[in-house]
């Protein structure tokens, strides 16, 4: 079946009223990374098509202390933004230049992994997420939006429309680990937020993509660190904590068992470089 | 004094350059036709399966189907690509018969009027199949019992009746048997599929004079445009073969796929019809380079020297031959590598398995003996206590040595490639081997 | 539904097409326009033999349907092919050797333009990342980034001379 409309409205009310009209069978698109390949082989065949691409909700800007992220900024625009060095960060290993041109920061919460490196970072970041409908919206925090492997808590006829991120994040470090250094699927992403306070950890988030259904938040590992100064046999602990705790999975990547060692391995190399960060920090005050 | 050199020693612009940077060179599918037609395939879903029927009533419903294609309408369905060699015998399907040896092999062929109606029309073909077992392994592949996957009821290849490309020189046996050491080593390969950015493809059109014009990116102009004579049973005049611009082939573009459907579907429609491999069919039924499986057993003597060899090795070639034979062929008159050894056995096996079939690819049949000598030759070195720059200069061929197919070696420079090589990476080596030529023994050569 | 007219500015020049819905950019320039420097490698957007240039960002018309550039300016390598000779870039891929079999070429030369384009003096680094998502299978991409280098260089000692 050859698609049969391709809608692309150009006001957020106009891209729900759509929704609601054709229902849940209608396929909503951003940038059309993920779809289109689909699409063109034949193994997606959709009869209608939404694109977000117009609809105005490309804006990246920061309101006090929250960047609000429009779901369909590009990750060109997340690159740019100077308000979170994670996601810039997050953003610019991801893809390639022209994919980054055209995936969205809203999309890469729909990638399944081992994509999606930038919703890992954004995890992370203990990012929001709203949601708009035809009868009214609702805010979520990111680590309950995602339900299951391509799955998560948005209503048949809810958009996911903006994406909260609060830039008071404390120190944070970010690996994504591949096959080769650029454009490529993740072997393991690792994305980390740490609040210390007189020398000790006081919050911590870890953050891992391809090692669980969708981007997971190491928790056992996080409070095994809690409390603690960040030094070696405490970073060996979350390593190993974390390593035993996330869920990874085989495909044409890496085995499963790879993959748990190397979260291991990516977590401490994370870790490590917040010290390293902080020693650079350090050199420069003096 | 010689003439002046005119290309020699210079850089010469190619002459295909302009059309590349400006994207003005014409590949096969960058060509269009009106009223062109787009041929895609039903593949089996499963590595081996009795087809019991192929129902096309659904997909004949398809707006925009034009017409199928099954293996009777092809004029001469069973081929070996390499028949125009004398390899016999003929054993690939063109569309399968009352067997899908392979996941991916084409069963039937849709032609429609778009690419998205072809797809479709596939999607709603249904097929009535009854799965086999399979078999994966080169050595699984002949133990009693295993699921045979050829019409004549082994999975060798059969090469003047016997089930291996055999090398016989001296005698291995009584060599090992005076040997001051044995060095054993098994080498395994995985299949690598060449990937060029242009996928396999190619569009017949049919001419005002009864003639069909192909074009297409084989890398065997002639060979394809031979076997889709055979294969149509139409006199290769009646066939004008458009080619020679390849947007990368690797060996991955000399087997005759696309070309014999296509110009069927263009007599049968008589409109220019298309078939081009998508992206997913060029990485997952396109032929690859085979696995191998080597063993080399090798007699070495307390100063290095290597007094008898013995190769076993098995290439998969998956559900049908295509190169493999040749490459297996080319493999046995390589695989003592460029040595001296007095005595060598070698039993090259070109083995069927459900695996997808497997091809040609850049060195193929050399590479991977390659691989496994070299390292054996690492190894050979660590058990006689040499480094692994004195293992082979002492056993390096040189002109006049008899290699163990009985081919007189001429032009050998491995001794000078080394000497050059070991320059390159500042080894220092002993005078005894900076002082070595490939020279033959009887002029000198230490 | 049906076919619907999209208008948009191809190389300068403004376009109208008719489309199915959901054609995509790569389908219009090669099958209907004729426009065949933009190849088709993977139709995944994970070759970038499909590069063109939208609104001068590189982006893979692959993956892009044809409804999304309405009323924008699209590039390709046809445009940026001189009326005579050659662009600096396409000298450079020329003169370095930068390709073999050709079929990557037409979307490394888009993006080279593209890069140099906002970014005059790339490093070694910045021409590596901007590759990133174009596949070359035969050279190893060693010419392609020297090439690069040597465009940026040509248009510097250009820009250096006087008058």
């Amino acid at each position: 079946m050859t698609v049969l409309e391709y809608l692309v409205p150009r006001s957020l009310p106009e891209a729900i009223g759509l929704l609601e009209r054709h229902g849940p069978e209608l396929l909503v698109m951003a940038g059309g990374t993920v779809a289109m390949p689909l699409i063109n082989e034949g193994i997606s065949l959709p009869e209608r098509v939404m694109s977000l691409r117009s609809a105005g909700l490309t804006s990246i800007e920061q309101r006090g202390d929250v960047l609000s992220i429009g779901a369909a900024a590009t990750l060109t625009q997340l690159v740019a933004q100077d308000g979170v060095a994670l996601l810039s960060e997050a953003a610019r290993n991801t893809a390639s230049w022209s994919i980054r041109n055209m995936g969205t920061v809203g999309g890469n919460l729909f990638t399944p992994p081992p994509g999606g490196d930038v919703a890992v970072a954004l995890l992370a970041l203990d990012a929001r997420v709203r949601l708009s409908g035809p009868h009214g919206e609702r805010v979520l925090p990111l680590a309950d939006f995602y339900t299951g492997f391509m799955t998560n808590a948005l209503a048949a006829d809810e958009l996911l429309v903006e994406i909260y991120v609060p830039t008071a994040v404390g120190e944070t470090a970010f690996i994504k680990f591949g096959r080769k250094h650029a454009n490529t699927p993740a072997v393991v992403t690792v994305a980390i937020a740490l609040q210390r306070r007189d020398g000790r950890i006081s919050a911590a988030r870890i953050a891992l993509g391809a090692a669980g259904p969708h981007p997971i938040r190491a928790a056992r590992a996080e409070a095994a660190i809690v409390g603690s100064a960040l030094e070696s046999g405490v970073i060996e602990r979350a390593a190993d904590t974390a390593a035993g705790e996330c869920r990874p999975f085989r495909d044409a990547i890496a085995t499963e068992w790879y993959r748990r060692r190397m979260v291991g391995v990516f977590v401490r190399r994370a870790l490590e470089k917040v010290v390293e960060q902080e020693q650079d920090d350090v050199g420069e005050g003096e | 004094m010689s003439p002046a050199l005119n290309v020699v020693g210079r850089s010469v612009p190619r002459s295909d350059g302009i059309g590349h940077v400006t994207g003005r060179t014409q590949f096969a599918t960058d060509h269009s036709f009106p009223g062109m037609l787009h041929l895609k395939i039903v593949r089996s879903p499963v590595h081996h399966a009795r087809i019991r029927r192929i129902d096309l009533s659904e997909a004949e419903r398809v707006p925009g189907f034009v017409c199928a294609l099954t293996h009777a309408d092809v004029p001469h369905n069973v081929y070996t690509i390499l028949g125009l060699i004398g390899v016999e015998p003929e054993e690939e399907f063109v569309l399968a018969e009352d067997r899908a040896r392979y996941k991916g092999e084409p069963i039937a062929a849709i032609v429609a009027e778009s690419e998205e109606a072809a797809l479709d029309a596939v999607a709603r073909v249904k097929l009535d199949l009854e799965e086999l077992p399979a078999v994966f392994d080169v050595e699984e592949a002949l133990k009693p019992g295993a699921p045979i996957v050829t019409h004549w009821g082994n999975n060798t290849f059969m090469y003047e009746g016997h089930p291996c490309r055999r090398v016989r020189f001296g005698d291995v046996e009584e060599a090992f048997a005076r040997a001051d050491h044995i060095v054993e080593g098994v080498y395994n390969t995985k299949p690598i599929e060449q990937a060029p950015i242009e996928t396999t493809g190619c569009i017949a059109v049919p001419e005002a004079n009864g003639r069909y014009t192909v074009y297409t990116n084989t890398q065997a102009v002639y060979f394809s445009l031979d076997n889709t004579s055979i294969i149509l049973q139409i006199p290769g005049n009646r066939l004008h073969f458009v080619g020679g611009t390849v947007g990368g082939g690797f060996g991955g573009k000399v087997d005759v796929i696309v070309e014999p459907l296509a110009t069927l579907a263009a007599m049968k429609t008589n409109r220019p019809v298309k078939y081009a491999y998508s992206r997913s069919e060029e990485m997952q039924v396109s032929s690859t380079r085979s696995a191998w499986r080597i063993y080399v057993k090798d007699g070495v003597m307390r100063d290095g020297r290597i007094i008898a060899r013995k190769v076993t090795s098995y290439a998969d070639s998956g559900a049908y031959s295509r190169q493999t034979p040749y490459a297996l062929t080319k493999h046995a008159a390589n695989a003592s590598g460029p040595y001296a050894i007095p005595n060598v056995s070698i039993d090259a096996y070109c083995v069927y398995t459900n695996r997808v079939p497997s091809s040609a690819m850049r060195g193929f049949g050399i590479t991977m003996a390659s691989f496994a000598l070299e390292v054996q030759m690492d190894k050979i070195a660590e058990v006689a206590g040499l480094d692994p720059w004195s293992i082979r200069f002492i056993n390096a061929y040189r002109d006049g040595d008899i290699k163990p197919h009985r081919k007189v070696v001429e032009d050998a420079t491995l001794i000078e490639t080394m000497q050059a090589a070991a320059a390159l990476v500042g080894q220092d080596l002993p005078a005894e081997f900076r002082a070595m030529t490939s020279a033959r023994r009887s002029e000198g050569g230490a | 539904m049906g076919s619907k007219i999209i208008t948009f500015v191809l190389g300068g020049r403004e376009v109208e097409v008719m489309v199915k819905p959901m054609t995509t950019l790569q389908a219009v320039l090669r099958y209907q326009l004729g426009y065949t420097a933009v190849k088709e490698g993977c139709r995944q957007g994970g070759c970038g033999s499909c590069t063109v240039l939208v609104e001068g960002e590189p982006m893979m018309s692959c993956l892009l349907p044809v409804e999304d550039v309405a009323g924008m300016h699209v590039t390709t390598l046809e445009a940026i092919t001189p009326a005579d000779g050659l662009d600096r870039v396409q000298q450079a891929f020329l003169e370095h050797g930068a390709f073999q079999c050709g079929y990557c070429t037409p979307g490394m030369i888009v993006v080279s333009k593209a890069l140099l384009g906002h970014n005059p003096r790339p490093t070694r680094q910045e021409i590596v990342d901007a590759f990133a998502g174009n596949i070359c299978r035969c050279t190893g991409y060693e010419p392609i980034i020297a090439a690069v280098e040597g465009a940026a260089r040509a248009s510097a000692s250009k820009a250096a001379q006087p008058g």
